[in-house]
């Protein structure tokens, strides 16, 4: 299996679609590099050349953030709004969620697995 | 929505003509209640008292908080946890 940027290794699906597989690289950019390393969209990942994945690295290295950069990036980013306390910072702290979201119910993703509590409507049977 | 770049940030004329009063010497806090209010380059290193709806609360303005606005350094609800009867 090719591999790109030291880590990943895209399995053998279209070019476009493998290259997704890396951390930072969405329809978009997938495509943009396809036409840049001037690559067919629907060959197989499998068959790229060494020269075409060399192209790919240097494109991904040169002209976008991806993979270890990019998540340095954007914890650096959230840190930055822990550390100056507003109100975004203050809800990454309390892993709740930062843009408005209601947190009556749902939310739980942030929040996490429910924490049941005991004598609340519906759970007296746990008393 | 964000704002239209056409504008420019929101900054309170009346802070804005306060801050500029204290020039670089920051002497003291400026109250106000005006949490709408863009922080702009010039408001570094300045004390100011944003309202939260009860109180005016002290925010110091460092560089990292240029571009924010002044209520978001002053939480407007105070959470002071669930249940615990029996602990009060």
């Amino acid at each position: 299996m090719p591999r790109l940027l030291g880590v990943d290794i895209p399995n053998d699906k279209k070019t476009v679609y493998s290259l997704q597989y890396l951390y930072g690289v969405g329809p978009k950019i997938a495509r943009e590099l396809c036409v840049k390393a001037s690559i067919d969209h629907d060959k197989p990942a499998r068959d790229l050349s060494d020269q075409e994945l060399a192209m790919l690295n240097t494109l991904l290295e040169r002209d976008y953030v991806v993979e270890g950069p990019l998540r340095r990036q954007i914890g650096q980013a959230i840190n930055r709004l822990r550390e100056i306390k507003c109100y975004r910072g203050l809800r990454h702290r309390m892993s709740l969620p930062v843009r408005g979201q209601r947190t009556r119910t749902n939310a739980r993703t942030r929040k996490g697995p429910r924490k049941t509590v005991a004598g609340k409507k519906g759970v007296k049977d746990l008393r | 929505m964000s704002r239209s770049s056409k504008k420019g940030p929101y900054v309170d004329p009346k802070v804005y003509a306060k801050v500029e009063k204290q020039g670089a010497n920051a002497t003291e806090a400026i109250k106000t209640w005006a949490r709408s209010c863009t922080i702009v380059p010039e408001f570094i290193g300045h004390t100011f008292m944003v309202h939260n709806g009860k109180q005016h609360l002290k925010v110091y303005v460092t560089e990292d908080m240029v571009g924010h606005k002044l209520g978001e350094f002053a939480p407007t609800r105070n959470f002071r946890g669930h249940g615990g009867k029996g602990k009060r």
